[in-house]
Order: C-alpha cells, then sequence, then structure tokens
C-alpha cells in the first residue's frame, strides 16, 4: 500500500529560508563525508536531472583537520543488510589545502556549502573558523560551519571529545567568536545518554542549529579469522538502519533543547526526510544513500518540492 | 571529475538482458541501458538492485563491452551481492552508475601492449584487444584450473595458463602462471624493449607482472581492486597509497584515480605492508 501524501507539508525545500544570520539556499543538504568535498560528480548525468547538484541546499564538505590526514588503513567499510561501517579516520586535505583549493572552486561552480571542521581543542576550533572567515569571508557560496565534534575513528578520541558539554560549549563559543555572519552548527554524537544536554549547551554558546546525528558505534565481525573486520575495531554505523534511532534522538533535543535541528541518519527517501520535518528539523542531510546514488538528495529534494506543489493546490 | 576525454558518467535504470555461466560460479551479466555514453577499457559501472531492494552499496564490475545500447560483464559468485547477481533474470531491473574510474591508456605511444589478465581481471583487457587489436603483441590469461575460465571470451589469440591443467588441454591451455609464459616469449635480454605491460588480476600476479616489466624497462599499468563503497570519489573508502615525493605517499582512491594505475606511480613498500 502506497503511504499516503502527507498533506502538513507546506514548505518548498528549495526556498531559501533563514538558519541564524544567513540565509540558506535550501532545506536538502547532503552529509560531511558522503559526498567529498562537493567537488566530484559535476560531471554526471541522469534522466531528468541536470546534475547531482540540483536543488541541493547545501553540500557539507568532507571535514577537515588543521593539518592533512592520511585516514585509517584499509578496509575501511563493511556493508551490513541495512546499513554501513565505516572506518575513514577523517582522511582529508587539510585546512590550509582546504583554503587554497577547494573554497574557491567551489564558490567558482556556485556549489552552496557548509564547511565542516575538527580540531582536538576549543582553542584550534578557534583558530580554523578564523581562518576560515579571514579567507572566505567574502564567498557568496559558503553558508556556514558545522563543527565535526563527534568523528568515531580517530585515535585522539573525538567522541569523547564530543561527549561532554563542557567542552562542547567551549569549542562553540571559540568557533562563534570568529565566524558570525554565517550559519554555525554543532554536529552531535549520538553515543551518548543525554543527546539533549549537549544540544542545550552546544545553543547556549551560541550554535544556530545542531546537526544531529553522526553515526552510532558499531562493530562487525570477521567470522573466518574470528576478529573485527575493522583494523580499528569500531566504526561508524550509517544507512536507513539508524533511521528510527537519528529520528528518537532528534525528537528528544527538539522536545528538550529548544534549538534549530538539521536532521541526519538513515534518510535514504523523501518519505525518510519527511519524518525529520514532521518532528521539526529545520533541514535534513543525507548521507549514506548519496553514496549509493549520487543523484539521491537531488531526487528527495526534487521529490519534496512536488509535495510541496500537490498540496498547495490542494 | 572524470578526466578530460572520458565520456561522462549516468545513473540510469536498465534491464537483464542476459545473465548466463561461463563456468562454474563464472557469469555474464548483459544489461539493456537507455543511454550510451560508451567507455574505455578499464572503467567501471556500479550496478545495484532497484530502490527498495538496492544494497547500501553498489557492486562495482568491470566493463567487458558495450555493444548497440547494451553493456556486458563478467563476474564470479563471492558473497551476497554477487550472489543475488546470479539470480537476476532477464527483464529483471537493476541501477547503472558508469563508467566511472580512470581506464587504461589506449595510446601506448608506439608500444606495443602485452596483455595480462587473471581470473575475473579479464574484461578491460579483452575490451582493450577488441579496440586496439593491431596494438597488441600478446594477451596472456591465467586461472587456476579449467573450470575458472570464461572460455566463450578466450579465443586463438589469447594464450592461456593454467595452475593445474586437469587431464585435456583445453583452447590450447598450458600447464602453469601467465608470468611463465611471459617470461616464454619475452626473454629478458634487452630485444624487446617496445612493450608495455596492462595487467589486471590477483595482486601476486600483478606484483610478479611488475617485477618482470621492470627487468625488461618496460611501463606497466596495473588494474587494482579494492573495496569500494560509493564508486565516484565521494567516501574515500577504496583508497591506494601512491608515491608523493621520495619517501612520502598518500592516499588515492581506487574508484576515482584508478583502478587503474602507472606502476611507477604506486607507494610499493605501503602496498606490500597491506
Amino acid at each position: 500500500m502506497m503511504p499516503a501524501t502527507p498533506q502538513w507539508w507546506r514548505v518548498d525545500p528549495l526556498e531559501p529560508f533563514q538558519l541564524g544570520p544567513r540565509l540558506i539556499p535550501g532545506r536538502i543538504w547532503t552529509a560531511s563525508g558522503c559526498f567529498a568535498y562537493g567537488l566530484t560528480g559535476h560531471e554526471m548525468t541522469a534522466p531528468g536531472f541536470a546534475s547531482p547538484f540540483a536543488g541541493l541546499g547545501a553540500v557539507v564538505t568532507k571535514t577537515v583537520t588543521p593539518a592533512a590526514r592520511a585516514g585509517n588503513p584499509m578496509p575501511r567499510l563493511v556493508e551490513t543488510p541495512c546499513g554501513a561501517l565505516n572506518s575513514i579516520g577523517l582522511e582529508n586535505v587539510g585546512l590550509d589545502a582546504f583554503i587554497r583549493d577547494v573554497m574557491p572552486e567551489l564558490e567558482k561552480r556556485g556549489v552552496p556549502f557548509v564547511a565542516s571542521i575538527a580540531a582536538t581543542c576549543p582553542e584550534q576550533f578557534g583558530e580554523m573558523a578564523r581562518a576560515l572567515q579571514e579567507t572566505g569571508g567574502g564567498l557568496r557560496h559558503w553558508h556556514g560551519l558545522e563543527l565535526n565534534l563527534s568523528c568515531p575513528n580517530v585515535a585522539e578520541g573525538g567522541h569523547d571529545f564530543g561527549k561532554d558539554p563542557h567542552t562542547v560549549a567551549a569549542c562553540v563559543r571559540a568557533a562563534r567568536e570568529q565566524v558570525t555572519d554565517r550559519a554555525l552548527l554543532a554536529k552531535l554524537t549520538p553515543n551518548v545518554g543525554d543527546i539533549a544536554a549537549l544540544a542545550v549547551a552546544a545553543s547556549g554558546a551560541g550554535v544556530d542549529a545542531v546537526s544531529a546525528v553522526n553515526t552510532f558505534v558499531g562493530l562487525e565481525v570477521d567470522l573466518a579469522t574470528g576478529e573485527p573486520i575493522l583494523p580499528r575495531r569500531f566504526g561508524g554505523y550509517s544507512g536507513p538502519a539508524i533511521l528510527p534511532l537519528a529520528l528518537a534522538k532528534v525528537d528528544e533535543i527538539v522536545r528538550k533543547a529548544g534549538v534549530p535541528v538539521v536532521g541526519v541518519g538513515g534518510i535514504a527517501t523523501a518519505e525518510d526526510a519527511l519524518k525529520f520535518f514532521a518532528l521539526g528539523a529545520v533541514a535534513v542531510q543525507v548521507g549514506t544513500a548519496q553514496m549509493r546514488d549520487p543523484f539521491s538528495a537531488a531526487t528527495i529534494a526534487r521529490r519534496l518540492h512536488e509535495i510541496y506543489l500537490g498540496n498547495k493546490r490542494g | 571529475m572524470a578526466a578530460p576525454g572520458l565520456p561522462r558518467p549516468c545513473r540510469c535504470e536498465g534491464v537483464v538482458t542476459g545473465n548466463e555461466p561461463l563456468g562454474p560460479g563464472l557469469l555474464r551479466l548483459s544489461v539493456r541501458l537507455p543511454l550510451e555514453p560508451g567507455f574505455v577499457p578499464g572503467q567501471f559501472a556500479m550496478l545495484n538492485l532497484p530502490a527498495g531492494r538496492a544494497w547500501t552499496f553498489g557492486r562495482p564490475l568491470s566493463i567487458l563491452d558495450w555493444l548497440a545500447g547494451e553493456v556486458s560483464f563478467l563476474y564470479r559468485v563471492v558473497g551476497r551481492g554477487t550472489g543475488e547477481l546470479a539470480g537476476l533474470k532477464p527483464g529483471a531491473a537493476v541501477t547503472f552508475l558508469g563508467p566511472l574510474g580512470t581506464p587504461f591508456p589506449l595510446d601506448l605511444g608506439g608500444r606495443k601492449a602485452v596483455l595480462v589478465a587473471g581470473g575475473v581481471g579479464l574484461p578491460p583487457l579483452f575490451a582493450w584487444r577488441k579496440q586496439r587489436p593491431q596494438d597488441v603483441a600478446a594477451a596472456y590469461f591465467g586461472a587456476r584450473d579449467q573450470e575458472d575460465a570464461p572460455w566463450p571470451l578466450l579465443d586463438s589469440g589469447w594464450r592461456v595458463g593454467l595452475e593445474d591443467l586437469g587431464p585435456s588441454a583445453r583452447g590450447g591451455a598450458r600447464q602453469g602462471l601467465v608470468t611463465d609464459l611471459l617470461e616464454e616469449d619475452f626473454p629478458a635480454d634487452g630485444t624487446r624493449d617496445d612493450c608495455t605491460v596492462l595487467a589486471c588480476g590477483p595482486w601476486p600476479m600483478l606484483e610478479a607482472v611488475h617485477r618482470q616489466a621492470r627487468r625488461r624497462g618496460w611501463p606497466c599499468w596495473l588494474s587494482l581492486e579494492e573495496h569500494m563503497g560509493c564508486g565516484y570519489g565521494a567516501c574515500k573508502g577504496c583508497v591506494v597509497p601512491v608515491a608523493d615525493g621520495p619517501d612520502a605517499w598518500r592516499p588515492a582512491t581506487c574508484c576515482q584515480d584508478g583502478p587503474v594505475f602507472d606502476a611507477a606511480h604506486l607507494a610499493w613498500p605501503q602496498l606490500e605492508r597491506t
């Protein structure tokens, strides 16, 4: 049976919306780490689409750190029946190369983007934010800054770091001091007992929204060897399997923290996205589904736009 | 970005037109597509089942041939995905994303190609030979045994080496590794210095072929295999170490920077460690 058309949906996902100090071009984004730096896939075609970027509100770029990182050894991915474990280990080009090479190219191509950064202490977040602001302040297509407070795959223990509300607040404050005219987001780990407390802390320190959620810690065993498949044992679990888990976390934040939420976790269809909007999310990010199909987010944006138009006429 | 001159990848729905066994656990899948961007040998496609039944990630399959709107692949059943692929009947729908990746060079600058294929590593070299027959000095195919070889694809132009020849030699097959055959045909005495090796197959074969190419002073291009996530450079899930200065290396994506690499650009100490 086809699900009933959600007649309550009255928002055009292709319409710009205000998030803190910034007007964001649309509500369907791609999640960090799932669409590289927003420079891949431009040449791709699909029936009915000009490009995989059609209708995207923002690409959240792959997280960069102060220095380039080679990332974790292979294997880095494990597919499960309804999702995937990843242990990429924040492989990235580093902040300098991002500012020098990536940001101007995104600007040139007109890709709306939210930069994602990770650091090991609040001061470092502040320095990175300042560097971005100094060079990128004049860019039209740079819309926001997402603080990755929750990568599970690095030795420095991003998770523990992002689990403490005081540290989260300190990181947000340091970035907010530097970046005042772009949307500031904190991406939260779901691997805590009280995610709303993290959201409250981030909100009090000045974020415009929290992105919820990052991946869940998971592990898969190779039965042939009896050992974990991933060299670092644990990975970040994502994909359709985590949709209800992510929805529960978002609901908790919306009800207890009162801060705008960008929903992320397990979205593969327009209906999945609508569930986050139903709970009060202001935008959503498409992650693992974008890895399967570069047109996933564009397809979701189009479908939600059609539903919006249908309800408007009706 | 696809390099200049490469066809633009497309994502579209396709219909299975054939899925016939070429040996035990070895199949040729043919898919009819509404678009025909073409491909360069060495490129691959990500295949998946339609929405609702799709795997988290597509399955990367090297393109064997592309004729009149029909693209074909050779694959071996090794796991859940390929097992489900093997169950697809003509008329079944699949999703296609391709062609993807950096292919083998077609222009060898006047040199002749020595093609070396192992097992299901045959498709890119099969396609290369079909597109550039006049530039092939020799073509080798190696497999474990007779059942491991896709005989309908191996005409007399392929010299076949089998690790276990079995009681009756088929198609002129010889007992031994492809590298033995290459050693026999091209002694490392400097008489043939005008060749380039193009190879795809299991890692020990690629390592051995690379050593042979070095001894002969031949350029060498290798198609590598890694577990892939997205297939188009988005997730950084399939990395290969490439040289980045004298003692340094950096991760390259197998799906986008590869799967074909100039062997001289690979970071061999890191590769051998893994």
